[in-house]
């Protein structure tokens, strides 16, 4: 008797359980499909900025702007790790943790200070806890990136680099290669390496004219570009972080449905067992008669 | 008239905004407004805050409120880098109108302090930028004058 009921409990909570996870599932499913479309939608600007950044940067050869020069020594680092501000999305902040601790380490060894900038809630309470420095951290952002927040962050970046406070930025994010396959990445985000810009091409050098000039185009593009490639992690890394989710969810349901299964067979085995038992004792219950 | 046309779109960092064929575009550019016409020469330039239009193919203007970005002009291709752009048809005017008044409280209460000034103007013109284009405003009265280079 008693058996057969601590089955039926449990089988009950297992199916609360699945429905939750089952409705994760959906959920992150629809948001995939979102930021996959703003992916996308992105994907226009971010090409024809590289065009018209590699179509000025033919003009301007040595411009000596100040994100694009490699500085001698390097000595103070920056790592951004991009990670969820939620759980219950398998190994994606994990790996992105991992990594970014392994560049970290390695830049360290290399006789550089490093420090993080963390966006998302959930690298930041793991390297906090781990006893990493943090500069700052970005936990407000919402999982559905604007170009706006973005471009919040870029400045910063911009800002300390321009000032000398940092020498080298990395970005290490989930790159969102398909539905199944996210792997985290490191980018080295300034400076700009040097193939952004391209090598001087003989025959693109045209009658261009520039308002107001070569210069200022330059000057204002190379910020926009560092917005964008922050923006492009940030999508990347929203759209990683709902289909870890999603998937991490279907396993969760999956394992849910075989526990009913096993859970309805003990159940089934439970209430054979009892009648089998309560028939044997009404038999012998007779037989004493 | 001849065939040629230009290929126009504008695209800002979130979605592509406008895409067709034009025989002409007229953009806010950093020093004034520039026109283009089909077989224009090579040119790069970056953008105020203003409204660009396009002459489409009946012979009509349609207005888009651009906020700064770049324009790039090369083989009858004009492509627009906009950090923010906004179709007319698709403006919210009521929402436009409460941000200018925004706006205009902002630059009463940021006196002397620059870059608040800055920014409150910024967003004043960008309100009215966005009230014109959705009228179909052609004039860039409000411009201010043109600024000693940055």
């Amino acid at each position: 008797m008693a058996k057969t009921r601590e089955i039926k409990r449990r089988i009950k909570g297992v199916e609360s359980t699945k429905k939750i996870t089952k409705t994760m599932e959906m959920v992150a499913a629809a948001k995939i499909k979102k930021a996959q479309a703003r992916i996308e939608a992105a994907r226009p600007y971010a090409l024809k900025m590289m065009d018209v950044l590699f179509s000025v940067a033919q003009f301007v050869p040595e411009s000596g702007h100040p994100l694009l020069v490699v500085r001698e020594p390097v000595e103070r680092a920056v790592i951004i790790p991009m990670t969820s501000n939620r759980g219950l999305c398998g190994a994606a902040n994990t790996n992105v943790l991992r990594k970014a601790e392994a560049l970290y380490r390695k830049e360290e060894a290399a006789g550089l200070t490093v420090s993080f900038i963390t966006v998302g809630n959930k690298g930041t309470g793991q390297l906090r806890y781990a006893g990493y420095p943090i500069e700052r951290s970005y936990t407000e952002l919402s999982d559905q990136p604007t170009f706006a927040e973005a471009r919040e962050i870029a400045k910063e970046l911009i800002d300390g680099y321009t000032d000398g406070r940092v020498d080298k930025i990395y970005l290490v994010f989930n790159h969102f290669r398909s539905l199944i396959d996210q792997k985290p990445v490191e980018h080295l985000l300034l400076p700009i390496q040097q193939e952004v810009i391209g090598e001087e091409r003989p025959g693109v050098r045209a009658d261009y004219i520039f308002e107001p000039s070569a210069e200022v185009v330059l000057n204002r593009l190379l910020p926009t570009y560092i917005e964008t490639l922050v923006y492009r992690a940030m999508m990347e890394s929203a759209a990683s972080e709902h289909s870890a989710r999603r998937m991490a969810m279907k396993a969760a349901t999956d394992n849910a449905t075989d526990m009913i299964d096993n859970l309805t067979r003990s159940y089934n085995r439970a209430r054979q067992a009892q009648i089998t038992q309560e028939i044997a004792e009404v038999v012998a219950g007779a037989d004493a008669l | 008239m001849s065939e040629r046309k230009l290929l126009c779109e504008i695209v800002s960092p979130e979605e592509v905004v406008y895409s067709g064929e034009v025989s002409m575009v007229v953009a806010p550019a950093a020093d004034g407004e520039i026109g283009f016409l089909p077989l224009h020469t090579p040119l790069v330039t970056t953008l105020d805050i203003g409204i660009l239009r396009v002459k489409s193919s009946q012979n009509r203007w349609e207005y888009i409120a651009v906020h700064g970005g770049y324009l790039e002009v090369r083989e009858d291709r004009v492509t627009v880098l906009a950090d923010s752009a906004e179709l007319a048809s698709r403006i919210d005017v009521a929402q436009a109108s409460e941000a200018k008044e925004r706006a205009e409280t902002r630059i009463e209460e940021s006196r002397g302090k620059r870059e608040d000034f800055y920014e409150a103007e910024k967003a004043l013109r960008w309100a009215l930028a966005r009230l014109r284009a959705a009228r179909g405003v052609e004039t860039t009265a409000d411009r201010r004058p043109p600024t000693a280079a940055m």
